[in-house]
């Protein structure tokens, strides 16, 4: 069976399209995450294609290939930037396709030798500058925000799930389980956040790789920030209840699961959907602030955070950085916001429930 | 040290609101905790009232031994009475007393305690350190002893003794005369437990085995061993003020909390010049019963030291350009050269001046330190290929921009005692590669990081407390990975990067131990198997299987070398000091065979900006110092300061001064 929305969420649907602001915003966010789940193929310093003696390579996602499988005298990875010009200049048959930014966030490429923040330069295709170790600043822009986005979805989909899950248990069974939850609740959204980051980031144990490290600091946010869901849908959930359609459900004899998922939630859905995008601005500012300050992603992981440090320990020498960062920085979170408003406003009943 | 950047508040309703307010309110709660100071009360009003001396007479009718009343007949006749007083003056004879010199305090101290909990903060040398005498101090250009609160002392080698006469008109600074009961009392004051400092309480029970009073004004100290810097172990003490310790008891944390502790230095901090979380100043007293001393006349010239709490960087920076601070340390080359470049308008006009001192001495010791208790580094090849696959040269020439010097061993810098054959092993891909082969890692993985048959990938963390140093790491790492070696960085915070490695929880950890000031290196604690393991070897000198790593040492590197210990034995009970410096360069020999220390970078200056209006001695500054204000040489011209804002809003320019120092430099 084809999911089908209903007239009321299709409306909605049309609504949203109809506020260009939030639509657009939506359409550019997209159209970013999806092209950065391919941001490998744009900004990389290992190359699209490489025809080395008749036989082609495509080091983007392969195996590393060390200098010498070109012909070159190294047994580390290939600089293939080096590699492009080396054989142009020679006019040899072989060719290498780079990406449009040839730089990983990770490779220190000072111009002068000396690692330093270096202005903005099309011509060596630094098109934001680099950064305090001359790293390529639109890499570390494009990966950081990737990360940003990623992380904040998967911390509103976890947030999202755990507080609907107990909001709606909470709301729906009432009683002693919902007077001994929201106490409980209460204790667990005093523990001081920040601190628990901090104690639980010096004692996971240094052997976890970056990713591992990235997922654990996401499991601590959600851990301390899901809660705050459970209070709109504890009362939504109430609400909704002891109106007569789910009175009729129970009598038809629906059992309890099927009420909630059924009748319940598709109808408490449009509180949720209009705090989402809220809550993705509020992830991507909390790593932010976390990186800002040290306690967030690991180095040399990019992030936003720490290019936002640097900038402003180099705000005389380097504007550059900060202007990029912040730029970034300000754009997204507009962006979300645009979005989050335009959801808002198409999920509005007051537009198409009128009370005469 | 920027230890734990604790200040934060922050509550899982800030989630609940717009992200943005969260770093704001942040920002607040750090401001909020940084004043937590104000709530604390002031110790003593509350408290009961105590008297500790019976406890101290009856501490020291219990350990007559250790604790001797004798009378100055019972001085020796035959021994040479030294005063110090024929090395040269120190300081410029220019030198203008008065003006307020500003400077920052990283944090606030969280205590005015100079031992116990929490007593070693970043505020400490400001507590307690730079002015506060002992009874000698090394001459600042000379080495050798000058007089601080001793008037003359003379030194027993053969029977390990020291003995002390305390100049009668030295003071505390509240005026109270010292005198030798205030040292007996610190023998007191530091072995006992209600301080809190188990390394004080160590230290003064197993390196001193007696203390004698002779009259009021001269004591006599023997030390453990006869070591060639026997004296030190007791000219550079400073006693304790028995008058002002009346109330030592278990509550000392907290009832000494907030109380200053008198010395015989130049400056005081009175209770109204504190101004909790955010300012203290010291002043100087205008009565010191030392200003007229040869050596001390020129120094400690600024009648105030302003000291405020600034905790970032770019702000110190930022007050320090606007004239609120007067002078500005600069370590970092970016700074050095891209922010304050030497065409910078206030730079070219001479109103900031820029000066780079080489000074001499021990230098601190940053490197990488391998713990070889840790799988697969256990293995000598692959400490070998960490070694050549560390690219120090890279990060001296383009970090640093080769302001600072490779070190070589763990410990350079000791005149004699250092083996100046070794020099540190060079990045070079191919022999880390070797070396990594023989250890079973051939082949590299997908990403280039080289993997062994087991399917092991070579990688290890690099874990640190220095953030500031956060690019040197990212250099090595890239730097590691042609060797096929994976690096992961692990910045922590000071606290806990501190428990990771006294707990030898770590792989390889970047860190420098202080400088020491002794004339020769220490190596019991960070080479010896005592502090690697619980029982290393077994009788015969073979491995003990079942040994525990211990942890709360020094022995970062976990070397546990049964014949490096007899050498380690043998260096620290010698009193010969040729034989221990024979000892001492096969030690740092066998050490650098073992492979278990990268050798990093060495600074063998420092370089400040400071306004026209800080004067300074020809020639800068001391030898021996490692801070620019450390002696106060300097002075602070107040009709200069404001010839110079004049000018400065006027637009006149002088003569500018960008000069280095180097006198002392290689020495």
């Amino acid at each position: 069976m084809a999911f089908k929305f209903n007239p009321q969420t299709i409306k909605k649907l049309r609504r949203f399209r109809e506020i260009k602001r939030g639509y657009y915003s939506f359409i550019i966010l997209a159209a970013f995450l999806l092209l950065s789940l391919f941001g490998e193929m744009l900004i990389n310093n290992r190359a699209l294609v490489v025809s080395y003696e008749g036989d082609l390579y495509f080091p983007t996602y392969s195996a590393f290939h060390a200098g010498t499988d070109f012909g070159l005298d190294y047994p580390y990875e290939t600089n293939y930037r080096q590699l492009q010009q080396q054989w142009r200049d020679s006019g040899s048959e072989n060719w290498v396709l780079m990406p449009i930014i040839p730089y990983s966030p990770f490779e220190n490429d000072a111009s002068s030798g000396i690692f330093r923040p270096e202005a903005p330069n099309a011509e060596k295709e630094h098109y934001l500058g680099t950064d305090s170790t001359s790293r390529d600043i639109l890499a570390r822009l494009f990966f950081g925000t990737r990360i940003a986005l990623v992380f904040a979805i998967g911390f509103m989909a976890a947030v999202y799930m755990i507080g609907v899950a107990v909001g709606c248990a909470m709301g729906y069974l009432g009683g002693t389980f919902d007077i001994v939850s929201q106490r409980l609740i209460e204790i667990w959204s005093n523990i001081p956040f920040l601190y628990m980051v901090i104690i639980v980031f010096s004692v996971i144990p240094d052997a976890f790789t970056i990713f591992t490290r990235i997922l654990i600091l996401l499991g601590v946010m959600v851990l301390f920030s899901w809660t705050s869901m459970t209070y709109y849908m504890r009362t939504e959930t109430y609400k909704e209840k002891s109106r007569d359609y789910v009175a009729a459900a129970r009598v038809l004899g629906a059992s309890g699961s099927r009420i909630v998922f059924r009748h319940i939630l598709p109808n408490v859905l449009s509180t949720l959907v209009t705090f989402m995008p809220f809550t993705i601005v509020s992830a991507i500012s909390a790593i932010t602030a976390l990186d800002f300050l040290g306690f967030g992603l690991p180095p040399p992981t990019p992030s936003l955070g720490e290019l936002l440090k640097q900038g402003t320990q180099t705000l005389r020498t380097a504007p550059w950085i900060v202007m990029s960062a912040f730029g970034t920085l300000v754009a997204l979170l507009t962006l979300v916001t645009f979005v989050g408003e335009a959801i808002r406003e198409s999920f509005d009943p007051k537009k198409f429930t009128v009370y005469k | 040290m920027n230890f734990l950047k604790q200040s934060y508040r922050e509550t899982t309703a800030m989630m609940r609101t717009h992200g943005l307010k969260m770093l704001l309110l942040m920002v607040a709660a750090a401001l909020l905790t940084a004043c937590g100071g104000d709530s604390e009360e002031t110790a003593g009003s509350t408290l009961a009232e105590r008297d500790v001396t019976p406890e101290v007479q009856a501490f020291y009718a219990a350990n007559p031994e250790l604790i001797t009343f004798a009378t100055p007949a019972d001085i020796p006749t035959d021994l040479v009475w030294e005063d110090g007083m024929d090395l040269p003056d120190i300081g410029s004879p220019d030198a203008r007393k008065g003006g307020t010199y500003n400077e920052y305090l990283e944090d606030f101290p969280p205590t005015l305690r100079f031992v116990g909990p929490d007593s070693n903060s970043s505020a400490r040398s400001w507590i307690s350190g730079f002015y506060r005498l002992t009874y000698a101090v090394p001459h600042a250009n000379e080495g050798g002893y000058i007089p601080g609160i001793a008037e003359s002392w003379a030194i027993d080698q053969e029977n390990k003794t020291v003995y002390v006469k305390i100049n009668p008109n030295a003071r505390w600074s509240d005026d109270e005369p010292i005198t030798a009961d205030d040292q007996m009392f610190a023998m007191f004051f530091n072995l006992s437990e209600y301080i809190q400092a188990p390394f004080s309480n160590n230290h003064y029970a197993n390196e001193y085995t007696n203390i004698t009073k002779y009259d009021d004004y001269t004591f006599s100290m023997t030390v453990t061993t006869a070591k060639p810097d026997m004296a030190e172990y007791v000219l550079y003490l400073s006693p304790v003020p028995e008058h002002f310790y009346k109330e030592l008891g278990p509550d000392f944390p907290e009832r000494y909390q907030w109380r200053y502790e008198p010395h015989a230095g130049p400056y005081h901090l009175a209770e109204a010049d504190i101004d909790m979380g955010v300012r203290m100043v010291l002043r100087r007293k205008e009565n010191w019963w030392a200003k007229d001393n040869k050596y001390w006349r020129n120094l400690f010239n600024p009648d105030a030291i302003n000291l405020t709490v600034i905790r970032d960087t770019a702000k110190r920076y930022e007050a320090f350009r606007s004239g609120d601070l007067d002078m500005f340390r600069i370590a970092t080359a970016d700074m050095w050269y891209d922010s304050l470049p030497d065409t910078d308008p206030d730079v070219a006009s001479g109103y900031i001046h820029k000066s780079t001192f080489y000074n001499g001495g021990v230098r601190g010791n940053w490197g990488l330190w391998i713990n070889s208790s840790r799988p697969l580094l256990d293995n000598l090849d692959i400490r070998l290929g960490i070694q050549y696959a560390s690219n120090w040269e890279l990060v001296i020439s383009n970090y640093f921009r080769g302001d600072v010097e490779r070190l070589n061993t763990q410990n350079d810098g000791y005149p004699d005692f250092s083996n100046t054959d070794i020099a540190a092993r060079p990045f070079d891909i191919d022999k880390a590669l070797e070396h990594f082969a023989n250890a079973g890692f051939v082949n590299r993985g997908p990403d280039g990081i080289l993997v062994n048959d087991q399917g092991e990938r070579l990688a290890f963390t690099l874990s640190t407390n220095y953030d500031r140093y956060a690019d040197v790491f990212t250099i090595l790492k890239e730097e590691a990975i042609k060797a096929g070696l994976e690096l992961r960085i692990e910045i922590l915070d000071g606290a806990a990067g501190f428990r990771k490695n006294r707990e030898k929880q770590h792989d390889i950890y970047f860190m420098s131990f202080a400088p020491s000031q002794s004339m020769y290196p220490d190596y019991w604690q960070s080479n010896h198997s005592d502090n690697a393991y619980d029982d290393s070897f077994l009788e015969d000198g073979t491995v003990n299987p079942d040994r525990k790593i211990k942890t709360q040492t020094n022995n970062l590197e976990s070397i546990a070398d049964f014949e490096l210990d007899q050498w380690i034995e043998e260096y620290d009970d010698s009193s010969d000091k040729a034989r221990m410096i024979e000892l001492s360069h096969m030690i740092q020999q066998r050490h650098f065979e073992y492979a278990s220390f990268s050798p990093g970078f060495a600074e063998p200056f420092y370089r400040t900006a400071y306004w026209r209006w800080v004067r300074w001695p020809e020639g800068f500054n001391f030898r021996f110092t490692t801070y620019p204000y450390e002696m106060f040489a300097h002075w602070i011209d107040t009709d200069m300061k404001q010839e110079t804002l004049d000018a400065r809003s006027d637009g006149r320019a002088f003569e500018p001064h960008v000069e280095v120092y180097d006198q002392y430099r290689g020495l």
